[in-house]
This record gives C-alpha cells, structure tokens and sequence, in this order.
C-alpha cells in the first residue's frame, strides 16, 4: 500500500522536475543567445533517462522508500546543471557524466546495501576507511593543494575530494559506535546547575573529533570540512545519549578551537576580516563576496532571468559560489526555493530517523541528515554573509564529482532506512486497514 | 524576443518551482495524516473483531510467549516477553543482549510475521541452533522449541 503511493508521488514529482529542468535550460539559452538550445532533445532525453533508471531501479530496489528523496534532489541537480551549461559548457559535460555516475552510485548503493544492519557489523573498517580518507590528501604524493585547501588527491589521471566520502563513512561509523556505548556515555555523574554531566572521561571521544577536526583545519586548512565533521559527531553524540551537556561542552570547544585559529593562523583571520567587513579591500581579498552582494541585489524579487545576469563576474562561481548565480537570475524567489528545498530535505531525513525502528538506523538516518542541513547552511550562509565564507560544496547544486557522487550515496542510504521502515510497518499498517 | 515575454515565461518557471513544493508538501502531508489516523486507530479496534482474526490471534501468541533462559545454570529462569521482533546479541543496543564472547555483536532475530513467529541468524560467526538443527533461513519457532545462542539455550515457553 506505502510502496505503491510512494512510488507513483516519486514518479509524478519526477515528471515535474524534468519539465521546470527542461524549461530552466532553454530559458536561459533564450537569454544569453537568444535562440532556443541546440541540444534540447538530447538533454531532455539524458535528463529522463536519468532520473527514469534511477525511479525504476527504486521501485525494485526500494518499494518502500520514501518518494520525495530522488524528486527534489533531481530538481537541485538539475537547475544546478542549467546555470553550470550557462556559465561553462566545459564544465557542463563534465557535470552531466558526474550527474550519470552519481546516478549509477546510488542505485548501487541500493542495490549492494539491502539491510542497512550489514554495514553496522563492518564499523571500525569503516572508522579506518574513513580516517584513512580524511587524512589522505596530507600524504606527500598524492595530495594535492588548491585554492589554498590541501583536500584533494591525484591518482593517475583521477583526481577526487576524498573528504566528501570520508563524511558519509564516518556518520556510518559514529551510529553504529554510538548504538553501542550511548548507555555509557550517557550516564550522568556531576550536576552543574541545570546541567547533568556525564563522567568526564566519557569526553574522550569528542576531544578526539575535536583534535581530528583541528587537524582538518590547520592542516588542510579547510574550515568548512572541519566545521562539518566536528558538527555532524556532536549532534550524533548528543541524539544518541540525550545528554545537552555534550553540546555545551563540545559548543565551548569549538568557540575555543575557532579563537586559537583565528589568532595563530593568517587564513582564518583573513576570513573573518572578508566577514566583517568586505568593503576595506573590494578589489582583492573581499572581491569574491562584495560582487556576491551585488549580484544578489540586481536579482531583486523575482531575478534578471535565467541567462540574463552577469554571475560570471565572480570567481567560483560554478563550485562555492553557485547560489548566487541562482540568486541573481531568478531572484529571491528562486534562492528561497532552493533553501526550501533543503529544508524539505533535512525535515523528510528527520521523519525518516523518527521512523526508523533500530538505533542504528535512527542515528545514521541523523548524522546523513546533519550533514546536508549543515552543510548547506555553511556555504548558503557564507556567500550570504551570515557567517565566514568556508569553501564547501552547494549538494547536488555545486559543479563538482566527488560532492555529486558522495551526496548521491547519502541519498540512497536515507532512501533504503526509510524503506526498512516502511517494511517494519507493514504489520502496522494492516492493523490500521483492518480496523472500521 | 521581447523581454517582456522572457519575463512572464521566467514568472512561469518559478511558479513551477513553487508548485513543485507544494506538491511535495501535500505528499508529505498525506503520509504524515495517515499514520496519524492509523495510530488513532489501533487502540480503538476492539481485540478479536471478526475483520482482524490473523491479526488479533497474532497479537494474543505475542502476549503470552516468553523465551526462557535453560541454560547456564546460573541464568535459568531469566525470561524475556517477546515483542514484534527482537534482537538478540552482544551489542548494547540488542533486545536481549548476551554476555558471551560466542555470541556476535548482533547474532540472531526474533520476529512475529502474520501470527507466528520465527528466527533468523544474522550472519552470525557462531551459528544459531533450533533443536540443535543449524539456522540458515528464518525459520519458524513453536512453542517448546529449543533455541542455542553461544552458550545460553532458550525455550519458547508461553
């Protein structure tokens, strides 16, 4: 019954994606050329192909998953790719065979992990996986510095962002950790006013995610990433043991953590300053983001029109800053719509967890949620100037194939807990269809 | 072409945006209400209606049935009242959590379906004994049936 509501709402949310994809695209063709795209039939053919194999290989794989997942991760992808074809057709092959095999991850994610339960039992493989991932950019050879962030990795002719992988093999290992010693670290010990304190040997672990996280910042000298993992473990941590006392703790650390950063390290204290105030230096260090602004505001309202802006002007801006490209040709309601699309994201990914029957499943559903809200919020806050601009990827959004690829997997692991959940309830569900 | 059409078809396109979440909205909407009712509605159906004989004969096994620990000697007697499914292993986070280093992390399942129930080896390193025949598949348990996790052995008893 579930299965097949689900799929029909995935299949028609489907429908609706390609066609504002399909309209997107040749708007802005008719903007920036004037003239209807060359290549419509062929993008609109690889565009439902696409999203057509991986709905199919749902409805095989995962009956039961939840149908509006795969429809608005569809529709970020796709308006991503508009503006990246209309920035830069290079890169906009590029993204379309990253968009392929991103596709092909997540049905094989489906298909290789058919109970999620098989991954609890691998957790401290993926606990070396993942560290192995974080931390290999560092190793001599193979790293790679860009942009001023050591987070890449060149073997042979591939080069990749192993940190967008080590995320999600992390929040496998943080839920499958915690389920096992959340009793324990949840006990109380001290009481500090409201707050119940568990015994403090119990912060071990976030003293060392806080240290792997300092390390990912100094070293790699990437803040987003660093922002990020201490985040997704601390609200993991604090989900599972229910304690808000690992949040105040963890809170005042990483207040510590960003202080001693900011007065040792050049890098931060150039971010903040861009943060502060970006007028002082508008042709160098805040140029990036004062032409954000501007672009943002000659949106207005309801935006230029797709292909008749000028985002161009902007560095990065098909990676961090693709936001404000979107910004600025379809305005504040087009931007809106993008933050609400996360939102519908994180709030699914949380009724997801809420479902879900086993802790694991609860936990990873969680962290795997964390990690697009936060993530989101970092780089759409940053090119917005709410907080210090960190280079993250925009998901699904961003040019880029690691992102692409990693998120994709993300997505289907949401999608196969929820139909774990849906499996669980279908006994649930009789009694409710038997009952007057 | 006239900016003024581009303009209406870009107001056309947002309002396809916009569509689309409303639609994802009233996906979300239908699910959340329908559970909504189905919770209302399970407490409310009276036990033994003539509409729900699989379900509610289901529902009395599960009441009554206990796995009831036989061996070691030291543990016999201790009782677990079985649930929809449960969970039994090392790991914390099992229903019945054994302490014992021939036990995996998550060992074996429990669960009711339609009214009977039966018993899964989760990929075990040890195996799971059913009458001292080797769990492959789940099979189904019946009361008075012997079940050998590690060391402890367990009978379904009512």
């Amino acid at each position: 019954m579930i299965p097949v509501v689900r799929r029909n709402t995935e299949l028609g949310l489907i429908l609706l994606v390609i066609i504002i994809t399909a309209g997107t695209y040749t708007l802005a063709s008719l903007g920036t050329t004037s003239d209807l795209p060359a290549d419509i039939g062929p993008f609109l053919g690889i565009v439902l192909a696409l999203l057509a194999g991986a709905h199919v290989a749902t409805r095989h794989l995962a009956p039961g998953g939840d149908g509006v997942l795969l429809p608005i991760a569809g529709l970020l992808n796709g308006l991503g790719y508009v503006w990246i074809a209309r920035l830069d057709e290079d890169l906009a092959g590029l993204q379309a065979t990253w968009t392929a095999v991103g596709i092909t991850a997540f049905v094989g994610t489906l298909a290789l992990v058919r109970r999620t339960r098989d991954l609890e039992r691998y957790r401290y493989t993926f606990m070396l996986v993942g560290v192995g991932l974080l931390l290999l950019p560092l190793v001599p050879v193979v790293g790679k510095t860009v942009n001023g962030a050591r987070i890449w990795v060149e073997l042979g002719p591939i080069s990749f962002q192993p940190g967008e992988f080590a995320k999600i093999i992390l929040a496998v290992f943080f839920a499958s950790y915690l389920v096992d010693k959340r009793e324990l670290l949840g006990m109380a010990a001290n009481r500090i006013g409201p707050l119940t304190l568990p015994n403090l040997r119990h912060f071990g672990p976030v003293l060392l995610a806080w240290a792997a996280s300092l390390l990912v910042m100094t070293a790699q000298r990437d803040l987003g990433s660093s922002l990020l993992f201490f985040a997704l473990f601390v609200v993991m941590l604090w989900v599972a043991t229910e304690r808000a006392s690992y949040l105040a703790v963890s809170g005042l650390l990483f207040a510590g953590g960003a202080f001693a950063a900011w007065s040792v390290f050049a890098h931060v204290q150039q971010r903040i300053a861009i943060w502060l105030d970006p007028w002082s230096d508008v042709t160098d260090q805040g140029f990036q983001v004062v032409q954000a602004t501007f672009a943002l505001a000659w949106g207005g309202v309801a935006g230029t029109g797709p292909g008749l802006g000028n985002p161009d002007r902007i560095p990065l801006i098909e990676t961090d800053f693709i936001f404000v490209a979107i910004g600025e040709e379809l305005g504040l309601l087009g931007s809106t719509g993008i933050i609400v699309a996360y939102l519908l994201m994180v709030g699914t990914g949380l009724r997801i967890a809420l479902r879900a029957e086993t802790p694991f499943n609860k936990l990873l559903a969680t962290g795997l949620t964390t990690i697009l809200g936060i993530q989101s919020f970092i780089i759409i806050g940053g090119v917005t100037r709410l907080v210090p601009l960190t280079g993250i990827t925009l998901p699904f959004v961003s040019y880029g194939g690691s992102s692409l690829i990693a998120n994709y997997i993300l997505l289907a692991l949401l999608i196969r807990i929820s139909d774990d959940n849906a499996s669980a309830g279908v006994g649930a569900d009789r009694r409710a269809g038997a009952a007057p | 072409m006239p900016e003024s059409l581009l303009t209406i078809l870009k107001l056309c396109a947002l309002a396809l945006l916009y569509l689309f979440f409303l639609r994802v909205l009233r996906a979300v909407w239908a699910e959340v209400a329908s559970t909504r009712t189905a919770a209302a509605a399970v407490p409310q159906a009276p036990p033994g209606r003539v509409s729900a004989p699989r379900r509610s004969a289901g529902r009395r096994e599960k009441a009554s049935s206990h796995l009831t620990v036989m061996e070691p000697a030291e543990q016999k007697g201790r009782s677990f009242t079985l649930a929809d499914e449960l969970t039994v292993g090392r790991a914390a986070g099992c229903q019945i959590t054994l302490d014992d280093n021939y036990v995996s992390q998550l060992h074996a399942r429990v669960f009711l379906r339609d009214g009977m129930l039966y018993v899964e080896d989760l990929g075990s390193t040890n195996g799971t004994y059913l009458n001292s025949h080797k769990v492959s598949s789940p099979v189904a348990f019946k009361r008075g049936d012997r079940l050998k996790i590690g060391s402890t052995v367990m009978e379904l008893t009512s």
